[in-house]
């Protein structure tokens, strides 16, 4: 046994499978200890970008510090309009007609541009004119939020109140104050920013993947148990129980899983649909491969000279197979354990991505945040990389993970594929 | 010799996909104008007497916006303003005395795509055969419309009566002035002999060389692509109606899979104008800087007229609760669902309060704000549905977190059809409302085919929330609002499309209905409408989630320009440049490169 798992961790694929599998499955276990929130609570209105979110409320509240940063005026110049911005006023001012000498986009000319800016653009103007490349409602949409950020931001100095009422003071606030993050009230850090519903995308990916694991696990213990079973019986006992299982098990070779998987999880309908009945459907839909080879196996083995042995030693049948017969297939039980782990998550996550997972109420699981992700176009109109992309990553990762452990462990056991 | 075989037929199948290929894309792309989100699978006919011709573009007729692209109403209906614009139709119409005929002249200009001019006697013959056949329009109508006739050359269409004497409903008629197709009697007669009068067999007839008053006629359909081509003699750009032709020469629509791939064709602007929800719009131009347009670029980007309404379904015992009702309309967090599932597509229940009217500013004058104000409710108070309940009797007493009714937890189901994202979020935020009260709600959602036939039947048990939308804006509303949210008479009818989805029954919220439609005194009216709205935010029998666009119009700016925007000062609903008023757009469109 020693020996078995010092050849098996020897095996360079396995130990990269294995540890990626131990990696995501320690952080599934670890990260709900850091952070307690509900994985499920909207926090965030809609899509909200990864980053550190800032309470702006609490900021007031927060010390100020006096810090001189040289480039604080171009950063913050460049942060409100950025060099394709003062392109696009350049353009207009241009197409308009207007004198556009000696003004360009560079930071040191920024209030010349303004100036002619300002001199110039009308919205009710560009409206009636219809300049050369600004006639559409789209462009003069832009020029109008441009023109308004213009206004509001760049020349507007800023004061913040404090207190309410009659004790309201108005301060001013120092382009040199800076406040500590650590010292704001509120903040909140969103590494992979949040999902349709608002929620906290890294926390529900992280239950995901803990539910996706769970229902891969039953899964595949339920498909591998029932495979083993069946191949077992099916092989050892021979004759009219062999034929018999094996027309049950033809007729599910026959059938599509895929496709059964769906008609049984359309006919239960979203309310019975809890994660442990998905799991154990799709266990019950993919135990035929195992059962076939198991059996294949066990007929090999039943005419061993050990088995005979046992059996004019009168040994039971449940003896001989357990003593016998298992301890040379439990290798590739494991192998294939693994592989059933694997396509039983990935069966979940294609039947959640059709709108067919688990009750979605209640927990995240990692096709359900495709489904969503599909659905308020994350990858078209919404834009948000990071609701769907993390996902497939970690349903890759899982699944990468998994069969490289299976090909390592094949190279151990399977004397042909040795070195 | 096999393999010069397989070469043959190879370069035949490469020839064949060529060929089809060239055939679709042989519209010229600076003369066509590309729809996205209204033809899904292929158009089955162009009849406008017909049933289930699927063809998007040529008729889709509803009061509050009829596709006027190739037949053509005797009025337009505008949104905006809530006013009928003449198409057909000649000025405005008269009511006599006791509002039991309504008198229309044609205008004399009107020309069908044969030449012969549209005529008095088309518009009493469009009835008389949808009477003789039974259509739609005979079936919508009938109850309302007792007959049409030719009176020295105008058309007087005569209510029905009721037993006192009264007309049964003008209101309805002034939809059937938006929202009938008017056809040929020539056609019209000669279709009938040519199926010697069998109804089922003229309902069905796809009829591709009818005759047409519109602007654009049938040009090219197959199953990737319907287009249309522009009539160069149709009578519009005459100076009594439009003055000049609509500026696309084609109307063309690729019919697209799903609408992911309508979006995605969108983006590319392989689309100038889509009617489909997208979550996030702005996001397309201020993230992705693509040349797309709402009506307006600010929150909710549109006009929005109509409100998706969760019913209770009265034929449950706990539903028949009011309380149950009313607390769980209180939990919901409607300010998530507009943000989230709307994505701001709406306004907020803060800004315009619920009642039974949409939030256009013609509807919201029509009742007395301060008398509903104590019956309003914003949402996401669960403290408040918690002591309703709890003064109820409704308690949880077994301790499982679950509140039972009559010794049985109570659980319910949410339901709307699958794949319409923005309701199924909405439902999602229903259930959670649910979990916060101690109520279990279950969003489920059901395909469409399935939806469809269980909520419309007269009576169900399967779906105890699920989700419709009432009448919008359209010339009978916001009485036909009151009279789909509770009107009995559709209480117990299968097959039921009009209202009262969840079977509520209440007297004298039906002696309102039948009075509104009679009443001309704006002080009564008003009253009336109050009551309506105070019996509805009292009973609760259901409760609109968002307010919501009559139909989603955003506009790819690629290649044509010139699309309604607000305060344009045109007056021209952002209708996708098809429906009722909203036609009026296409004459506006310019080319973005001109030359």
């Amino acid at each position: 046994m020693k020996h078995t798992l010092k050849n098996v961790f020897h095996s360079p694929r396995f130990l990269v499978g294995f540890i990626i599998f131990m990696t995501i499955l320690l952080t599934v276990l670890i990260y709900p200890y850091f952070v307690q929130r509900d994985p499920l609570q909207g926090l965030g209105k809609g899509f909200l970008s990864p980053g550190t979110y800032v309470s702006v409320y609490d900021t007031n509240n927060a010390g100020t510090y006096r810090v001189e940063l040289p480039e604080a005026n171009d950063n913050r110049l460049e942060a409100s309009v950025p060099v394709k911005d003062r392109q696009t006023m350049l353009d207009y001012l241009t197409a308009m007609g207007a004198d556009v000498s000696g003004l360009d986009t560079s930071n040191e000319n920024f209030h010349a541009l303004l100036e002619a800016w300002n001199a110039n653009y009308d919205e009710a103007d560009a409206k009636k004119n219809k300049y050369d490349g600004f006639a559409t409602q789209a462009k003069r949409n832009e020029l109008r939020r441009l023109n308004n950020r213009l206004t509001s931001d760049v020349t507007a100095a800023m004061s913040v109140t404090k207190g309410e009422g009659e004790a309201a003071t108005v301060a001013s606030v120092a382009t040199s104050d800076y406040v500590k993050v650590s010292e704001v009230a509120n903040s909140i850090s969103l590494p992979l920013g949040t999902d349709n519903f608002g929620r906290d995308t890294l926390t529900e990916l992280v239950k995901a993947t803990g539910i996706s694991l769970l229902v891969g696990l039953i899964a595949g213990s339920i498909a591998t148990l029932l495979g083993l079973l069946v191949g077992l019986l099916a092989g050892y006992v021979g004759g009219i129980v062999d034929d018999i299982l094996m027309f049950i098990a033809n007729i599910f070779t026959v059938i599509p899983g895929f496709v059964l998987l769906i008609l049984i999880y359309s006919a239960l309908g979203a309310e019975s649909r809890g994660i442990t009945t998905c799991a154990v459907i799709i266990g019950i839909t993919s135990w035929v491969w195992t059962a076939r080879s198991v059996r294949s196996q066990v007929i090999s083995l039943r005419n061993r000279d050990h088995v005979n042995l046992s059996k004019l030693s009168g040994h039971s049948l449940f003896r001989i197979v357990t003593t016998d017969i298992l301890p040379y297939i439990m290798s590739y039980v494991v192998m294939a354990f693994i592989l059933q782990v694997s396509s039983g998550i990935l069966a979940e996550a294609q039947l959640s991505m059709l709108g067919l997972g688990p009750n979605p109420n209640e927990l995240p699981t990692l096709g359900l945040m495709m489904n969503w992700a599909k659905l308020f176009g994350a990858y078209t109109s919404s834009n948000a990389w990071w609701a769907y992309f993390p996902v497939i990553l970690v349903i890759a990762l899982i699944s990468f993970s998994l069969n490289l452990m299976n090909t390592g462990l094949d190279q151990v056991f399977n004397p042909t594929l040795r070195d | 010799m096999k393999k010069i075989l397989a070469l043959l037929l190879a370069a035949i199948m490469c020839l064949g996909a060529v060929s089809a290929l060239a055939e679709v894309t042989d519209l010229p792309r600076n003369e066509t104008l590309y729809f996205g989100g209204q033809q899904w699978d292929p158009v089955v006919g162009y009849n406008p007497l017909g049933d289930n011709m699927n063809n998007g573009l040529a008729l889709s007729a509803a009061p509050r916006g009829t596709r006027t692209c190739m037949f053509e109403t005797l009025y337009m209906f505008n949104g905006l303003d809530g006013q009928l614009y003449p198409l057909l139709a000649d000025g405005a119409y008269e009511w006599n005395e006791d509002l039991t005929a309504l008198t229309l002249k044609i205008k004399p200009a009107a020309k069908w795509s044969d030449g012969t001019p549209v005529t008095a006697d088309d518009v009493v013959a469009t009835w008389d055969v949808s009477t003789k056949i039974q259509n739609g329009t005979y079936t919508g109508y009938a109850p309302y419309i007792e007959g049409i006739e030719n009176v020295d050359g105008a058309v007087v269409i005569k209510c029905k009566l009721n037993d006192a004497g009264q007309p049964a409903n003008p209101l309805q008629v002034l939809n059937f002035l938006t929202g009938v197709y008017i056809v040929q009697k020539d056609w019209a007669e000669a279709l009938c002999a040519k199926h010697n009068d069998d109804a089922t067999a003229i309902r069905t007839d796809p009829t591709p060389d009818a005759v047409y008053s519109g602007p654009y006629g049938p040009y090219f359909a197959n199953d990737q692509l319907v287009a249309f081509v522009r009539n160069d003699n149709y009578w519009g750009q005459d100076a009594s109606m439009w003055g000049k032709l609509p500026a696309p020469k084609y109307l063309a629509h690729t019919i697209y899979k799903d609408n992911d791939a309508t979006l995605v064709a969108f983006q590319a602007g392989q689309i100038d104008v889509n009617q489909q929800f997208i979550a996030n719009v702005q996001k397309l131009w201020e993230e992705q800087g693509l040349p797309i347009a709402t009506y307006s670029d600010e929150p909710p980007y549109g006009i929005c007229a109509t409100m998706p309404t969760a019913w209770y379904n009265m034929d449950i015992p706990v539903l028949q609760v009011k309380e149950v009702r009313k607390a769980i309309a209180m939990a919901v967090d409607y300010d998530n669902i507009i943000e989230n599932a709307m994505t701001n597509q709406s306004p907020s229940f803060a800004d315009v309060p619920r009642s039974v009217m949409n939030p256009t500013d013609g509807e919201q004058a029509l009742y007395d704000h301060e008398a509903v104000a104590d019956l309003q409710w914003v949402g996401k108070d669960i403290e408040g549905a918690k002591a309703l309940l709890d003064s109820a009797g409704i308690v949880d007493s077994d301790g499982d977190g679950w509140r039972e009714y009559n010794g049985e937890k109570i659980s319910l189901k949410a339901c709307c059809p699958d794949g319409w994202t923005d309701w199924q979020a909405a439902m999602n935020m229903v259930a959670e409302a649910g979990k916060a009260i101690g109520i279990e709600i279950i969003a489920t959602f059901p395909t469409w085919d399935q939806y469809q036939t269980v909520f419309t039947k007269g009576s169900q048990t399967e779906y105890e929330i699920f989700m419709w939308s009432p009448a919008g804006a359209e010339p009978a509303a916001p009485w036909s609002r009151v009279r789909a949210f509770m009107s009995s008479e559709f209480v117990g009818v299968d097959n039921n499309w009009s209202g009262n989805f969840g079977h509520y029954k209440n007297e004298r919220i039906d002696e309102i209905i039948r009075q509104i439609p009679l009443t001309t005194d704006p002080a009564e009216l008003k009253a009336l409408y109050t009551e309506a709205t105070q019996i509805y935010l009292d009973e609760v029998p259901s409760f609109s989630l968002m307010y919501r666009p009559e139909c989603f119009h955003a506009v790819n700016e690629t290649v044509w320009t010139g699309y309604p925007e607000k305060d344009d000062g045109n007056n021209i609903p952002p209708m996708d440049c098809t429906d009722g008023y909203g036609i009026a757009a296409l004459y506006n469109l310019e080319l973005v490169d001109a030359e």
